[in-house]
């Protein structure tokens, strides 16, 4: 009697198990359904000319393809916008480039002397670092144009790059990376006559390739994808220095006249960089998140 | 012999040593700290300083005022309007993304093949856009004429949905590309999470006869706490900041409904109806109110952790 109970009852909660999975699979189908729709409507629609891409009649595909839209995109600097489009998505990859090495380099630098080095007055410097990470954006806006004015960097590639190159959050990360590097290396290595910058030079920098390719990807993103601060700071006389997005968003605001295609061409084709930096971070990030240091 | 010897000497030396360790520490972080004091903490004791002046085209002109900067700014309807959005927008963005991303990275838990192991990595993928193109591509959607929204409505013969006229479907026009770009890394914390937890306790506590909920309530959520805390924080920083893409959908459209903070400013900004310390006295009470409400949920974790141990100590 026991016995039957039992079957039965792992009979039963096997087809609940089943319903469960079932159910399961069916929120994954929706969940990829609507990440992936939207990018799917971009791809088809950039190929519809000005009236199909919004039509009086509904229709998925486009009817006669087209590849105006990217000729326009090739053409933009003799439109009213004035910028040439792949200059700008040039001066944007070099500067989002040049500040990612050099932000690489400064805050790893930091984040060591924090995690290892002893000196003078270092919980002040360490705590005055961590309240610049609480700072919004938006407080330090208005005033940040007057220091980049009153330093001479206005409309030049420096303002772009230097203000952002510092960051407490990439220090605090390479910092909690640090802390868990053994520390009978640099014991060692001080017995065979190294100083702390060959300390860090020599084992440091090149064992800490997880921090470097997260935070760099990390920092590439957020300078490629930057919108307010390089609109604020370029004026339109300096149109070679324009940054993709603030182009986008010119073309964006154009769009009811010149139709909405080659804003389409424009934002896909801005998306290509942040595609290969996500198929090279994709095998760090489990890495990435358990270094935020939640645990 | 002779690394004994250098053993030696360095040992007799530890001055030397700690001396060295002072001078290249400092060297060290002075590339960044410097970059920090000039391009973080400069302009932000410039931003609390010209709050209390009338600052117009010049110090020349400027002169103190006290706290009256702040008084016009608050008295700004559209402004506290827009604090108003942001906080509900805010409140109705975070509960959403964190409950649906738990249940989420649970079901990624839960079914664990290959499959699930693609869908992990590619949810991550849109974390990646800026919110500018990510308001090109949702517009397509949100469009009237003919967007794609109202062009399966029609299709249907139903009534076309205006997204920027209706308050309700402009906020829903907000919230969900903010959702879009978010909920692929929460999930993926939960999910790191989720799998940290030793799969001991829950057998243990599926063997003492404890269903889901049980095991939910008394083992996962718990263990998650930190996690929970450094998301929420997180996503209240990031949301009472929005711009990018309630400037690309709405625009503050309809009459101010779904414009926030840090757009009005940038409006005001180009306008230049407002005079710039009104709008540097505005973007203090955008921090202090980012830290207040930040505040609050690190007390209320906290609070949490000393009744835990108040309980642990009396039992």
């Amino acid at each position: 009697m026991d016995k039957k109970d039992l079957t039965k009852l792992s009979r039963k909660s096997e087809i609940t198990n089943k319903i469960v999975l079932v159910m399961c699979y069916i929120v994954i189908a929706v969940v990829l359904f609507c990440l992936f729709l939207p990018l799917f409507l971009t791809i088809i629609c950039m190929f519809k000319n000005k009236q199909e891409i919004f039509p009086t009649e509904f229709h998925l595909f486009p009817i006669n393809p087209t590849i105006d839209n990217f000729t326009r995109i090739a053409y933009l600097q003799y439109t009213s916008i004035g910028i040439n489009f792949f200059q700008s998505l040039f001066m944007t990859l070099l500067v989002a480039s040049i500040s990612t090495i050099m932000s690489l380099f400064v805050n790893s630098l930091a984040g060591y002397a924090f995690a290892r080095l002893n000196f003078p007055a270092k919980k002040l410097f360490w705590i005055i670092t961590l309240m610049t990470m609480f700072i919004p954006g938006i407080t330090i806006l208005l005033t940040s144009i007057s220091v980049v004015s009153a330093l001479g960097m206005m409309n030049t590639i420096w303002v772009l790059i230097i203000p952002g190159v510092a960051s407490a959050y990439n220090i605090f990360f390479f910092r909690q990376f640090y802390l868990g590097f053994p520390k009978d290396y640099d014991e060692s290595a001080r017995v065979d006559g190294c100083n702390s910058f060959s300390i860090f030079f020599r084992i440091y920098l090149p064992s800490s390739a997880t921090p470097m390719v997260i935070m760099g990807a990390g920092t590439f993103i957020g300078y490629f994808n930057s919108y307010l601060w390089p609109t604020l700071t370029i004026d339109s006389d300096h149109a070679y220095l324009a940054q993709i997005m603030t182009t986008i968003n010119k073309l964006f605001n154009d769009a009811s006249t010149q139709g909405y295609g080659s804003v389409l061409a424009a934002s896909f084709i801005a998306l290509i960089p942040a595609v290969i930096i996500f198929c090279i971070v994709q095998r760090y990030i489990k890495d990435g998140i358990a270094l935020t240091g939640v645990k | 012999m002779e690394q004994a010897k250098k053993k030696k000497q360095f040992s007799i030396l530890p001055k030397n040593k700690t001396t060295e360790e002072k001078v290249s520490g400092l060297i060290c972080i002075a590339p960044a700290f410097i970059l920090l004091t000039i391009f973080v903490l400069v302009p932000l004791v410039m931003a609390i300083w010209r709050s209390f002046y009338y600052y117009e085209s010049g110090p020349v002109d400027s002169y103190f005022v006290g706290f009256e900067n702040y008084k016009a700014i608050l008295k700004n309807e559209i402004f506290l309007k827009s604090l108003g959005n942001v906080l509900l927008m805010a409140l109705c963005i975070v509960s959403f993304q964190v409950i649906g991303s738990f249940i989420f990275a649970s079901i990624l838990v839960k079914v664990r093949n290959k499959f699930t192991v693609f869908v992990r990595v590619i949810i991550y993928l849109p974390y990646l856009f800026s919110g500018i193109v990510v308001g090109c591509i949702f517009t397509l959607l949100t469009t009237y004429n003919g967007g794609f929204i109202n062009g399966l409505i029609t299709l249907f013969d139903g009534e076309p949905i205006s997204f920027q006229m209706d308050k309700f479907w402009a906020y829903l026009s907000i919230i969900v590309p903010t959702l879009w770009v978010g909920m692929g890394y929460t999930t993926l914390v939960f999910y790191s999470g989720l799998i940290n937890i030793p799969n001991d306790y829950l057998e243990a506590a599926s063997v003492d006869g404890a269903g889901y909920f049980t095991k939910l309530f008394s083992i996962i959520l718990p263990s998650l706490k930190n996690y929970f805390v450094l998301i929420i924080v997180t996503l209240v920083t990031g949301n009472l900041q929005m711009f990018e893409i309630p400037m690309m959908m709405t625009n503050g459209l309809p009459l101010n409904m779904t414009m926030t903070p840090v757009l009005y400013l940038v409006h005001l900004r180009s306008n230049g109806n407002v005079s710039e310390s009104q709008i540097i006295a505005a973007s203090i009470l955008i921090m202090l109110s980012v830290g207040a409400i930040n505040a609050i949920v690190f007390s209320l974790t906290n609070r949490k952790d000393k009744d835990e141990r108040r309980v642990k100590k009396h039992g």
